[in-house]
Order: structure tokens, then C-alpha cells, then sequence
């Protein structure tokens, strides 16, 4: 293990020309759409020519115009932050739970795990609005939100469950509490700081794919609670100028939230990295 | 009355048993292992005292305290785990402060005891570092400076070595033994290994399927096991089946060998008759003087281990296995013939079942 001096992955040598290649090919590939739709967003007009013709603001001052800028910008927030959140109360415990005390469960919850993504989401947001169709649930953003969980546990779940899988929790339980730990100091400085980084990234997951969801919120509460990318699929109907520069405002906020929480916790990160080098 | 004293411990698993009838007293600053086969139920009593298993009947007193109504977390045990587990999140001080710090210890006097426990376990340069950045033999002394540092009234090792490399397992043994001599701590030390048991205990307790085969000094375990798996997992031996035929003498079919150690049983108890290798004496010529127990065979193998050289010797198509120390002699090679003798005094008899 620590022992062995096996070569670490930057002195393996130079890459080869090929990865060179594949790297330049992916970054491009990856890259181009965003920094388009970011130019696409200040350009006047830009259909003739190679680079834009002009540029103006013109598309983000008529956005803030718009009353339903601010509205659909905290609605998705606050239906974000919801997702996480239930995510963490439902998903953290019922791992540990799992990985602890039931592992014999842990195929079925594998298996449940994979199911969301499976279901397409017209399927899905369909047959809720259909079962739960009686007040005051019926089209609410609580079913909405219940549809967002269900649509991004996995997430939460996979990022999380690996962690555990590669701490040997039982152990270091058992290690806290011969040491004089209660179980609320096992889980708050030796359980959750262990796993905090799947935590962090199921997090990260979850805001990210929550926030830019369409499917799920126009077909379970239509207009009656517009969500962000309800607004964003309404302009590209009407001007496709202002419709990158929403989709700008909605990557550079995801960004922005991920950033923030990475340099929160950038201690934490970096542990899972030493903690799965160690292995 | 001893300072850790388990009575009539018993534990079943899903009516699996693990541990029977388990009696045991330790006296304060004694060092004892649990040796056997793994399954034998070693570890289950180790986590009976630490307080993660509960015993289905029975009673642990410490210092003549009744320990099994008190949570894990007040018992004041400490624990070293065959898999270190340091916490990964802390630095090696933090590890080692984490007891001190569930015991609101002030925060200057647990780092000065942080690094007094490092010092002794010679890692005190290690403190800022974290556990991964270090080699697995540093890492359970880590380990084991974290479980001293609260000043545990029983310190308990569940197979401490087995994951390390075997020249760190016999240095860091030593360690072991020397760092608990020094602070008179009582220990309980679980392994499968038997040279370890043997090379740093008090008092070892050989188990087997749950049950206590025999409790003895390292000496006595090897010397006069009190049963056929004792002599058998401690060491190698010779073993012959025979009966008793005299009050001096085994009938073991083919041929007959003399003992001192009958203890009066009866003719005609079916027993078993053990010799360790290293007290099959080797001659090249038939010795004039050696009057029983005398046998001529023909060396099939030979193995050097080192300090002493192994034999396989073949009398009569039983191969029997002799240690010797050689010495500079070279009269040895394969498929030579020669004389094997076993001294009455060390033909170990034992009834069989």
C-alpha cells in the first residue's frame, strides 16, 4: 500500500500527440457551445459572418425589464435548494443506515437507485399529477419538489454511497467511541467530515440539474409557478438573443454556487482525493 | 482479587456460539493474548470487554467495577484495530488529541500529552502530517499513541499486526511490549500468531470453537500443553497414536515408545505420544549409549531455516520431523541413513478422545 513506490501519474512521461489530440478535441467540443451562447448573448446580429457583426447589452437589460425575471429566479432557487435539502435528510441517513446496520438492503436499494433514470420525465411528471390529483397537492410546487427528489437521488445517493463504501465506517465508529465518543460526536467530527465530499458533490449534482429542469415543472405546475428554464423556453419562442443571455445567467449561477461551495469546502475535497490515494 | 476478572462469559451468534464458559482473571499491568484459530472466538471476547458486544450471560468486573451496564464510550478502554483506523479527516495530532478532546481536557494540556504519547511511540515529527501520508507500521503506532493517551485502564489489541509486513511486525511488536512494560498497563492482545503470543506475553489463553483450551505462562503453553490442539497449534510436533502397554511405555503399533510423563494413566488408554522437532536428537552412527527410544530411519529431506536445519526423516515409511542445530557439522545429506533418538523426558503423552 503506502509501502510500495509505485510511479505517481505525472511521471508516467510526456503525452503522446494522440492525447494531445483528444484532450484539445474534448475541450472543444465541450467548450464551443458555452462560449458561443456567451457571445450569441452580446452580439447585435450574427448569421452572415464568422464573428458577430456588433455587439450590445441590449439582451440582458430587456431580461431585468421583464417581471418575471426575478420571480422565476427565485422560484428556481428556492426549488434548488429544497431538492438539496431533502435530498440530504432522506438519502445521507438511509445510506449510512444501510452501509451499517442492513447492508443485505443495499442491492435493493442499488437497484431502486437506478430506476429514476429509467422513467423519462414526461412519464413521470404525468403519472403524479394523475395519482396525487387532489388539493392542496394537485399541481403544487410541493409535487413538484417531491418530483425533483425523485428525479436527482441518484445523484445524491451514488456520490454519497461511494463515499461510504471507502471509509471502512464501522471501524472508525467503533475507533470514536473507544476513545470516549458519543454517538453525536461520532457522526458530526468523524462521520459526516469523512463523507462530507460525496455529500458535497451529490450536492453540487442535484442544484445543478434541479435548477436548469424543464420537463418535470411545465408539465406538473404549468404557468402557475414558472421556474427558470420555463422563462428561458418562452424567448427562445421570441428572441433568441435574450434566450443565450438567460442561458448565461443560468450557467454562470450554477458556476457560481459550485465555486462557492468547492472554495467552502476545499478542505474537504481534497481529503476524499488523499483518503482514496491512500487505498 | 485480579483487576479484570470475566466469570462464566458465554455468547451466541444466531445460535451460532462464539464464545463458552469463558473464566479469566488478569492482574493489573499484565500483558495477556487471546491466541487460536481465527472463528475461536478471540476477537467476540475482545469486543465483549471493549463494550460492542454484549454477553448473553456472565460478568466483567474491572478494578471490581460490573463494566457490562457501561456504554462503550464511558468505559475508559482503550482500542487498536488490526486496520489502524486513524481518521482520515485529522491531522496525526488531532488523532492522537481526539480522546482528550471528548474528555474537555484544556486544549494546551492535551497537545503537550498528544506529544508526550508521540514520543513514545517515536513519532513526534509525524504530528502535523495526516495518516495516509504515512506507512502502514507508522500508522498503527499512531494508533497506538491515540489509545494511550487517555490513560486507558485496559488497553485492548485486535490483531494490532496482521496487516503489516513481517519484519515490521516483529519491530513493532517489541515496541509494543516495551511501551506497556514501561507504563505498567494491563493489556489484552488478540492474535492468530502464535510465535507473537508467545514472544510478548504474560499469559497466554488458547482458544478453540469458543472454548478456553488452556491458560498459561508462554513457557508452560509450549512446554506442557494441556491438550492434543495445544500442542499441535503451538509449534509443530510429532504425533504418534498408540496405547499405553506399561507404566513407562506407549504401544504405537510398529514399534514402542518409552515416556516419562504417563502420570500414572492405565494400560491400555488409547493415547497420543508428541515430540517437538527440536528434541528429535540426529546421529550419523548408532549412539552406544542410548539405551530407548532408538530408531534408524533415512533422511528424505533437508531444509535450511537458518539458525537451526529441518528434517524430514522417514523410520519405517512414517516421516518424522527433527530440528537441528548444525553447527559446521556436514555429515547431513539426502537419503542418508541415520540414527534418531526422542528422550523419554520429552515424549509428551496425551489421552486421546
Amino acid at each position: 500500500m503506502q509501502e510500495s513506490k509505485q510511479p505517481e501519474k505525472g511521471e508516467v512521461g510526456k503525452p503522446g500527440w494522440l492525447q494531445v489530440l483528444t484532450i484539445v478535441f474534448f475541450l472543444f467540443y465541450m467548450l464551443i457551445p458555452i462560449i458561443a451562447t456567451y457571445i450569441f448573448s452580446v452580439a447585435t446580429r450574427w448569421d452572415k459572418t464568422i464573428l458577430p457583426e456588433g455587439y450590445t447589452l441590449e439582451g440582458y437589460t430587456e431580461v431585468a425589464k421583464n417581471p418575471y425575471f426575478l420571480i422565476t429566479l427565485k422560484n428556481s432557487l428556492v426549488l434548488s435548494v429544497l431538492s438539496v435539502v431533502l435530498n440530504l435528510v432522506l438519502i445521507v441517513p438511509t445510506v449510512y443506515w444501510v452501509h451499517v446496520h442492513l447492508h443485505a438492503a443495499k442491492p435493493l436499494l442499488d437497484l431502486l437507485m437506478i430506476l429514476p433514470f429509467g422513467i423519462p420525465g414526461v412519464v413521470l411528471a404525468l403519472s403524479l399529477v394523475q395519482v396525487y390529483n387532489f388539493q392542496p397537492i394537485h399541481r403544487s410546487p410541493f409535487l413538484l419538489a417531491a418530483a425533483t427528489v425523485i428525479f436527482t437521488m441518484p445523484y445524491m445517493y451514488r456520490s454519497v454511497s461511494n463515499n461510504i463504501e471507502a471509509i471502512d465506517i464501522p471501524t472508525l465508529t467503533e475507533a470514536a467511541q473507544s476513545l470516549g465518543a458519543n454517538m453525536v460526536n461520532v457522526l458530526t467530527r468523524v462521520i459526516i467530515p469523512n463523507i462530507f465530499p460525496g455529500i458535497l458533490s451529490g450536492s453540487l449534482l442535484v442544484f445543478a440539474t434541479v435548477f436548469a429542469e424543464f420537463t418535470l415543472a411545465r408539465l406538473i405546475v404549468g404557468a402557475s409557478f414558472k421556474t427558470f428554464p420555463m422563462l428561458l423556453v418562452e424567448y427562445t419562442r421570441k428572441d433568441g438573443t435574450i434566450a443565450a443571455g438567460l442561458s448565461v445567467i443560468s450557467f454562470t449561477i450554477a458556476w457560481i454556487v459550485s465555486l462557492l461551495i468547492l472554495w467552502v469546502s476545499g478542505k474537504g475535497i481534497k481529503s476524499t482525493s488523499d483518503v482514496i490515494k491512500a487505498r | 482479587m485480579a483487576y479484570l476478572e470475566l466469570t462464566n462469559i458465554c455468547k451466541t451468534f444466531s445460535s451460532v456460539v462464539a464464545v463458552k464458559d469463558f473464566n479469566l482473571s488478569v492482574e493489573k499491568g499484565q500483558l495477556v493474548s487471546f491466541l487460536g484459530p481465527s472463528g475461536c472466538g478471540k476477537t467476540t471476547t475482545l469486543r465483549m470487554i471493549a463494550g460492542f458486544e454484549t454477553p448473553d450471560s456472565g460478568s466483567i468486573l474491572l478494578n471490581g467495577e460490573n463494566i457490562a451496564p457501561i456504554p462503550p464510550d464511558k468505559r475508559g478502554i482503550g482500542m487498536v484495530f488490526q486496520s489502524y483506523a486513524l481518521f482520515p479527516n485529522m491531522t496525526i495530532r488531532d488523532n492522537v488529541m481526539f480522546g482528550l478532546k471528548m474528555q474537555r481536557i484544556p486544549k494546551q494540556e492535551a497537545v503537550e500529552r498528544a506529544d508526550k504519547v508521540l514520543d513514545l511511540v517515536r513519532l513526534q515529527n509525524t504530528a502535523k502530517r495526516y495518516p495516509h501520508q504515512l506507512s502502514g507500521g507508522q500508522q498503527q503506532r499512531i494508533a497506538l499513541a491515540r489509545a494511550l493517551a487517555i490513560e486507558p485502564r485496559v488497553l485492548l489489541l485486535d490483531e494490532p499486526l496482521s496487516a503489516l509486513d513481517a519484519e515490521v511486525r516483529v519491530a513493532l511488536r517489541g515496541e509494543i511490549r516495551r511501551i506497556q512494560s514501561d507504563l505498567g498497563i494491563t493489556t489484552v492482545y488478540v492474535t492468530h500468531d502464535q510465535e507473537e503470543a508467545l514472544s510478548i506475553s504474560d499469559l497466554v489463553v488458547v482458544m478453540n470453537n469458543g472454548l478456553i483450551e488452556q491458560i498459561g505462562s508462554p513457557q508452560e503453553i509450549y512446554r506442557k500443553p494441556a491438550t492434543r490442539f495445544v500442542a499441535t497449534f503451538i509449534g509443530t510436533a510429532n504425533e504418534f497414536q498408540g496405547k499405553i502397554s506399561s507404566s513407562s511405555s506407549v504401544d504405537c503399533g510398529m514399534f514402542s515408545l518409552e515416556s516419562t510423563r504417563l502420570q500414572g494413566m492405565p494400560v491400555n488408554t488409547p493415547v497420543v505420544v508428541l515430540i517437538r522437532p527440536e528434541n528429535v536428537e540426529v546421529f550419523a552412527e548408532k549412539p552406544q549409549e542410548v539405551k530407548h527410544n532408538l530408531f534408524e530411519g533415512r533422511i528424505d529431506t533437508v531444509t535450511f531455516h537458518g539458525a537451526i536445519t529441518r528434517l524430514a526423516i522417514d523410520i519405517g515409511g512414517r516421516s518424522i520431523t527433527a530440528d537441528i542445530n548444525i553447527n559446521g557439522q556436514s555429515f547431513l545429506s539426502h537419503q542418508q541413513n541415520v540414527w534418531l533418538c526422542f528422550n523419554p523426558d520429552v515424549c509428551q503423552v496425551m489421552k486421546t478422545e
